[in-house]
């Protein structure tokens, strides 16, 4: 029974990664209505841009973790209006710009993935962080570095919660989610909603990568893994639903963990697959599928 | 206050509008008539910036609006109410009002404008707490005039707000309407419900094909046959047949 809830916390802690860049990819679904396929490279350009100010700046974790944060969602604006923007402008905005958004996603992962090659390097970098000595639970000893993911995740988490509930920014994302023609005839900005929606998507993605470059190293294809486990979080949770991607996180990351217990560690990728087409058969809209945009 | 000129505007390549104008005098009701696919909507969106006129000039309050986007033109005072089914659903009713005074930044105007609105639909006070998706039609549409009462516009303009609804709970709400004229506000409504709109209104328009057909005092249009006709879409030809 121990060693059960040994697994269970451990694949607690990382499903939070999986559920931070879900997020963030259900947050710019529902928002922009993309399938953001570069998700992953926002995840891994947050990691090395954290390394960067850890190593380089030496700055204490907090504050890189919030300078990183911050600096990829920037970058991601920035991503969002020089590119992705321009695809709209034949027409119809995001909602009908479809398959050719899913294409540009692609493309900026490559480009991405290329840029920090050419910055970073292919070598795996270490991102060491004297977190200190591991937290003791019964017999587990967990290491610091899990306790700040979930610490960190749990406080993102509430703290988007909260925006989109209590603050009139967040109702305006939530009427930018629902429809835009609305939101615009309320008043809202919704150029500048759209840009804001897709900054603290890439944040959180970022959030994710700083999270997990102590535990693994931090290099250029880690996005490609995590990308493919946070779809079928979405999914799991149900897509573009904000809870679901953090039900569908926990659940893929506990999976794993106990598959990788029990089973195999070996197969360790193949377990988030096996709980999303379980999902898929018997509900194939996900756990918590919903019809309205961005509840939280 | 508002005075539309020879607009044109369509979708894509398709031109809807071909040279409409109306204009309409501070304080009063003006009603827009016509059927279906005769160019009302497009007119609206046109004016309140969804899309953008290809010529022609809207004015409003002295100052040129055609192109600008349309949360600007909420800012100077001309607010679109929309369909009753485009209310929020996942919000309360509380958070679709509050949605309307986004570019209002003050929260005690917000909190007055909020009164003022529960004031004209006491029925939405005791709702404000319950999502919208959970009311009927008419209060939907009590909803949508709240929320664009809550920027505290100079002008509303009504896209239908008699739409799917029973004739009492329409009265109701025409009257309504006529209250919050009677505190200032200017109205343009579009409908299709011709004799209800022009009981309501001072002043009305007939667009057909585009193009403003006939226009003329509300007691005036009320009384003439073609406004009748064109509502209906008929043209001469299957009159005299009726005839």
């Amino acid at each position: 029974m121990g060693y059960f809830i040994d697994l269970v916390i451990v694949g607690l802690s990382v499903g939070m990664v999986y559920a931070l860049v879900a997020l963030g990819i259900s947050l710019i679904y529902s928002g922009l209505d993309i399938v953001h396929f570069a998700h992953g490279e926002i995840y891994m350009i947050g990691a090395f841009i954290g390394l960067v100010l850890f190593e380089k700046l030496a700055l204490p974790y907090v504050p890189t973790l919030l300078l990183a944060i911050t600096l990829t969602g920037l970058l991601g604006v920035l991503i969002e209006r020089l590119f992705y923007r321009r695809l709209t402008r034949a027409g119809g905005g995001y909602t009908v710009a479809g398959m050719g958004m899913i294409i540009a996603g692609f493309g900026m992962s490559i480009v991405l993935q290329n840029v920090a090659f050419l910055i970073w390097g292919a070598k795996p970098l270490p991102f060491p962080v004297p977190f200190g000595m591991p937290v003791e639970i019964g017999n587990l000893a967990l290491p610091m570095s899990y306790v700040w993911i979930v610490v960190v995740a749990v406080a993102l988490m509430l703290g988007l919660h909260v925006v989109l509930r209590k603050t009139m920014l967040g109702l305006a994302m939530r009427a930018v989610a629902h429809n835009k023609d609305i939101a615009f005839l309320s008043g809202v900005n919704v150029p500048l909603m759209i840009s804001v929606i897709f900054g603290i998507g890439c944040a959180l993605g970022a959030a994710a990568g700083v999270l997990i470059g102590p535990i693994n190293y931090v290099q250029v294809l880690m996005g490609i893994g995590v990308l493919i486990k946070a779809f079928a979080a979405a999914v799991v949770g149900g897509f573009g639903s904000l809870p679901g991607a953090i039900v569908g996180g926990l659940l893929v990351g506990v999976f794993e963990s106990l598959g990788a217990g029990y089973v195999s560690g070996t197969y360790k990728d193949v377990y988030a697959f096996i709980l999303l087409v379980v999902v898929l058969m018997v509900k194939p809209s996900g756990i918590l599928g919903v019809e309205a945009k961005m509840k939280a | 206050m508002l005075e539309i000129r020879d607009l044109v505007a369509g979708y894509g390549t398709v031109q809807i509008l071909n040279g409409a104008s109306l204009k309409v005098d501070r304080g009063r009701i003006v009603a827009l008539l016509g059927g279906n696919g005769t160019g009302k909507s497009t007119l609206l969106k046109a004016v309140s910036g969804l899309i953008r006129p290809w010529s022609g000039s809207i004015t409003f309050d002295g100052a040129r609006i055609d192109g600008l986007r349309p949360d600007r033109i909420v800012r100077l005072g001309l607010v679109q109410v929309t369909q009753g089914k485009e209310a929020f659903p996942a919000m309360t009713v509380e958070e679709n009002l509050k949605l309307g005074a986004y570019v209002v930044r003050d929260r005690a105007a917000m909190a007055r404008n909020l009164e003022q609105v529960y004031s004209y639909f006491p029925v939405l006070k005791e709702k404000r707490n319950q999502l919208s998706g959970t009311l009927s039609g008419g209060q939907l549409q009590m909803v949508c005039i709240g929320r664009g009462l809550m920027s505290n516009p100079k002008m509303i303009m009504l896209d239908e707000p008699s739409a799917a609804l029973a004739p009492q709970v329409v009265l109701d709400i025409f009257r309504t309407i006529h209250r919050i004229t009677r505190d200032g506000m200017t109205v343009l409504m579009i409908e299709q419900n011709v004799r209800m709109a022009l009981l309501l209104a001072d002043y009305g328009y007939v667009i057909k094909d585009g193009v403003i057909h006939i226009e003329g005092p509300a007691e005036k249009l009320i009384h003439d046959d073609n406004v009748r006709l064109s509502y209906l879409g008929g043209t001469v030809a299957n009159r005299e047949a009726q005839l």
